[in-house]
C-alpha cells in the first residue's frame, strides 16, 4: 500500500515538472522560431510556483462554493488520470471519460466566475467538446483492432504485431490533433484566445490559478504519455522523454507559425479531421 | 457470468446491484463516472449562481444579470434530477433503462433553460427540444431492434454474444442517433452552446456533464454490443 501511494505520488510530480518544462520549451522554440530570445524554459514552472505564495482574491460575482471547488475538481481529475495510465494501465475509455470531464471543467471554470470574458470561454468550450471528444473517440478505433481498452493490454499487443502508429496512422493522426488544440497558442486553442484575455483562467488569482496551471501541466504531460503508450508503445523513461520533447517541439513549430482560428473554422476543422480519422480508420482495417 | 468480459472495456467487474429486472453493475469505468456526476450534483444543491456584469450598450454603466429565487429553486430542482439520471445512466446494466435515463436527462435539461427568461436562450431550448423529441423516435427504435435481433437488451448478456447480426449493429447506430439528439452533441451542438449564455453556472455545468458522460457511456455500449474485428 506504502508502495502504491509512493508510486503514484512520484508519478504525479514527475507529471507536473516534467509538463511545465515542456511548456516553457514550446513558448522557447516558439520565440526563437519568430526571431525571439524567448523566456527561459522553467518559466512556467516558477509562474506555477509563483502563484502559491500570491494572495489569493475571489470575484464578488462568482458561484460560490461551486467557483472554487471546480479548481479542486481539475486537479483532482488528473491526478485520477496519472492513477489510471502510468501507475495502474488501466482502461483508456476511462481517460476518455476523465477527458470529457476536463471539458466541462473547462467551461463551468469559465462560467462560474461571472467575468463575460470568461462566459465567452464558457461557449467556446462547449463548441470545442464537440469536435475534441469525437477527436479521443478515434482511440476507440484501437478497440476494434486489438480486441482491447486495457491499456496493459495494448502494449503487449504492440510487443508482438509491431507499434500501432504503423497500423492506425489516421488515428494517430487525429488524436495528434487532439492534442494540438490543448497546446497553448495553437490554432485551435480557441478557449484561450488572447480576444478573451485567459479564457476561462481570466478570474483565477492566486491558488486557485495555482491549482489550474499544475492541471494544464500534467493534462499536457497525460496526453503526450496517452500517444506514445498506445502509438509507439512501452518505451523506457528515457524513450518516453525524447518522444514528449519531440512531439512538443513539432507542436510550438505548428503554434508559431499559424493563426489562432476562428472558433466556427476550429470546429468545423476538427470535427472534418475526426471524420476522415474514425471512417478511414474503420475502413483501413476492415 | 464471465466477469473477465467487461475487462476489455471498463476494467474488471466490481460487482452488480440486482434489483429485479433493473440490474446496476459496477467497473472502475462505471463506477468513477457515476461518482462524478453523484460529486457535481451535490456541489448543484449546495452552490450559489454567479452574477453576470455586462457592459451597457449606449452608457458607461454596467448591467448585472441574475437568477431570482424562484426561478433558481425551479433550475436547481431540475438540475438534480438530471444530475441523479446521469448517474443512474452511468451503471444501468439494461439497455431499455439507459434509454429511458437518457430521455429524461433530454427533458430536464430543456426544462433548465426553459425557466430562463431570455428570449435567444428560449429559442436555442425550443429548438433543442424538437430535437430531443424528434431523436426519442430512434433512441426506443435501435433499442428495439436490438431486443429483436438479440433476444435481450441486457448488456450483462449481450456482451457475452460472440456475434454482431447486421440488425444489432443498426440499432445501435439508431441509440447512438438517439443518444446524440437528446444529449445534443454534434452534430446538434450549435443551437445548445447557445443555452449556455444565460446566468446560472451550476445549472449549465449539470446539462454540459450529462451530455458527455452519456457519449462516453454510449461509446461503451456501442463497444459492447459491436464486437471487435
Amino acid at each position: 500500500m506504502n508502495l502504491l501511494m509512493a508510486n503514484i505520488l512520484l508519478n504525479v510530480v514527475l507529471a507536473f515538472l516534467v509538463g511545465s518544462i515542456l511548456f516553457g520549451l514550446e513558448r522557447k522554440i516558439m520565440a526563437r522560431i519568430q526571431m525571439r530570445p524567448g523566456p527561459p524554459i522553467i518559466q512556467y514552472l516558477l509562474h506555477t510556483l509563483k502563484f502559491f505564495i500570491k494572495e489569493s482574491a475571489f470575484p464578488k460575482t462568482a458561484a460560490m462554493p461551486f467557483y472554487i471547488a471546480i479548481t479542486a475538481m481539475l486537479s483532482f481529475i488528473w491526478v485520477a488520470a496519472v492513477i489510471v495510465g502510468p501507475v495502474m494501465g488501466g482502461s483508456l475509455l476511462l481517460i476518455f471519460a476523465i477527458y470529457a470531464l476536463h471539458k466541462i471543467v473547462e467551461h463551468n471554470a469559465g462560467s462560474s466566475s461571472g467575468s463575460p470574458y470568461g462566459k465567452l470561454s464558457c461557449v467556446r468550450a462547449v463548441f470545442s467538446a464537440a469536435a475534441e471528444l469525437p477527436l479521443f473517440a478515434v482511440l476507440i478505433i484501437i478497440y476494434l483492432k486489438t480486441g482491447t481498452m486495457n491499456i496493459g493490454s495494448i502494449i503487449s499487443y504492440q510487443s508482438i504485431h509491431g507499434p500501432l502508429i504503423y497500423s492506425l496512422p489516421l488515428a494517430a493522426a487525429m488524436f495528434f490533433v487532439l492534442i494540438l488544440s490543448k497546446a497553448h497558442y495553437s490554432p485551435f486553442a480557441i478557449t484561450k484566445g488572447k480576444d478573451i484575455i485567459s479564457g476561462y483562467e481570466t478570474e483565477h488569482f492566486g491558488l486557485l490559478r495555482g491549482y489550474l496551471m499544475i492541471s494544464e501541466s500534467i493534462a499536457w504531460y497525460m496526453l503526450l504519455w496517452v500517444f506514445l503508450t498506445v502509438f509507439i508503445g512501452a518505451l523506457s523513461p528515457v524513450g518516453y522523454l525524447i518522444g514528449m520533447v519531440a512531439l512538443t517541439a513539432v507542436m510550438a513549430f505548428i503554434s508559431a507559425t499559424t493563426p489562432l482560428l476562428n472558433p466556427n473554422h476550429s470546429i468545423m476543422m476538427q470535427t472534418t479531421f475526426a471524420f476522415v480519422g474514425i471512417v478511414g480508420s474503420i475502413l483501413m482495417i476492415m | 457470468m464471465d466477469a473477465s468480459l467487461f475487462g476489455a472495456l471498463g476494467g474488471q467487474l466490481l460487482g452488480i446491484i440486482p434489483l429485479g429486472d433493473i440490474v446496476f453493475y459496477f467497473t472502475p469505468l462505471n463506477l468513477f463516472m457515476c461518482a462524478a456526476a453523484l460529486a457535481f450534483t451535490f456541489l448543484i444543491a449546495i452552490s450559489q449562481t454567479e452574477s453576470q456584469v455586462e457592459a451597457e450598450f449606449g452608457s458607461l454603466h454596467d448591467r448585472e444579470v441574475k437568477v431570482e429565487k424562484k426561478e433558481f429553486k425551479i433550475r436547481r430542482f431540475l438540475a438534480i434530477v438530471c444530475g441523479l439520471a446521469t448517474a443512474g445512466a452511468m451503471v444501468t446494466g439494461d439497455l431499455f433503462d439507459f434509454t429511458l435515463f437518457v430521455c429524461l436527462i433530454g427533458i430536464v435539461n430543456i426544462g433548465i433553460v426553459a425557466a430562463v427568461k431570455q428570449v435567444d436562450v428560449l429559442d436555442a431550448a425550443y429548438q433543442y427540444g424538437l430535437i430531443a423529441m424528434i431523436a426519442s423516435l430512434p433512441l426506443f427504435g435501435g433499442a428495439s431492434l436490438i431486443l429483436a435481433s438479440a433476444g435481450t437488451i441486457s448488456l450483462l448478456q449481450l456482451v457475452q454474444l460472440s456475434y454482431t447480426t447486421p440488425m444489432m449493429a443498426l440499432g445501435s447506430i439508431l441509440v447512438f442517433m438517439g443518444v446524440a439528439g437528446e444529449s445534443g452533441v454534434a452534430p446538434f451542438f450549435a443551437t445548445k452552446a447557445e443555452m449556455f449564455r444565460t446566468p446560472g453556472s451550476p445549472f449549465l455545468l449539470i446539462i454540459h456533464l450529462s451530455s458527455l458522460l452519456v457519449i462516453v457511456r454510449m461509446i461503451e455500449i456501442l463497444l459492447i454490443i459491436n464486437k471487435p474485428f
